[in-house]
């Protein structure tokens, strides 16, 4: 599936969510939030932020609904490619409880 | 002193102008890359806010902001024409399970600001709320 704001790679049991805005805030919140569904997700799901120079908390806001929707599927998220600002940024709003880091080399095992 | 002075309608698109404009204003006076960012994103915050709470997204409202760059400090005046607020609410907020289950996904900006900056202050008034944001000079920071 490709969209506006997101690309996703599929592999065995494991979604990754590129995401290609390099702005996730107020402006492309509502475009992300309407990738954030079930059916786009896999038990293990990748949000990829290598594209991404900012985000602010309307953006935090829209990736809360991937925690969201990964919860009720009973999914487990990741976030890949982070800054280390946004890395303090998440762990200051305790976001990285919920979406911890994993690195690429991880997903070699899955592909 | 010398000030920069940014309006912009009440629309989010133009939150990224004054997020350019902070990112050069802070690379103008010298502060690190992480302090930049850190910058940017609370000046983000602070006139989404305006623009969303303060002028409720009326376009012909303006969010006015000023960089007021003096040679100890960067303040930044980020002013909006609401009807005021009684209280600004800077406590800290975090991503907690009961939240995220009750669908309550926002309410981070404030927290983040004054995590962000060295201090910051509000002033209010039926005419509109201004948020002040000061960050002080610090000795590895450098002259451009």
């Amino acid at each position: 599936m490709t969209s506006e704001v997101i690309h996703r790679e599929e592999f065995g049991d494991v979604a990754v969510l590129h995401i290609l805005t390099n702005s996730v805030d107020a402006v492309s919140a509502s475009a992300i939030e309407a990738t954030a569904t079930a059916s786009a997700m896999r038990p293990i799901t990748v949000l990829d932020f290598a594209n991404v120079a900012f985000i602010n908390s309307a953006g935090i806001s829209a990736l809360l609904k991937f925690v969201v929707s990964a919860k009720k599927s009973g999914y487990t998220l990741y976030a890949m490619n982070v800054t280390p600002h946004h890395q303090k940024v998440f762990k200051m709003v305790e976001m990285s409880r919920f979406m911890p880091p994993i690195e690429e080399r991880d997903l070699a095992a899955y592909r | 002193m010398q000030r920069v002075l940014v309006n912009i309608p009440s629309v989010p698109i133009f939150e990224r102008v004054i997020r350019a404009s902070a990112d050069e204003v802070g690379r103008a006076l010298g502060f690190s890359a992480e302090r930049i960012e850190d910058l940017k994103l609370a000046v983000s915050e602070a006139v989404n806010n305006a623009i969303d709470h303060g002028n409720q997204r009326q376009p012909g409202k303006l969010v006015e902001v000023v960089f007021a760059l003096d040679s100890d400090k960067l303040e930044v005046h980020i002013r909006d024409e609401g009807d005021g607020v009684d209280h600004v609410d800077f406590s800290r907020r975090i991503v907690e399970d009961h939240n995220l289950d009750a669908g309550m996904h926002r309410g981070f900006g404030m927290y983040l600001i004054s995590a962000l900056v060295d201090d910051c202050e509000v002033s209010s008034s039926q005419s509109g709320t201004t948020l002040t944001l000061r960050l002080y000079r610090k000795d590895n920071d450098h002259d451009e």
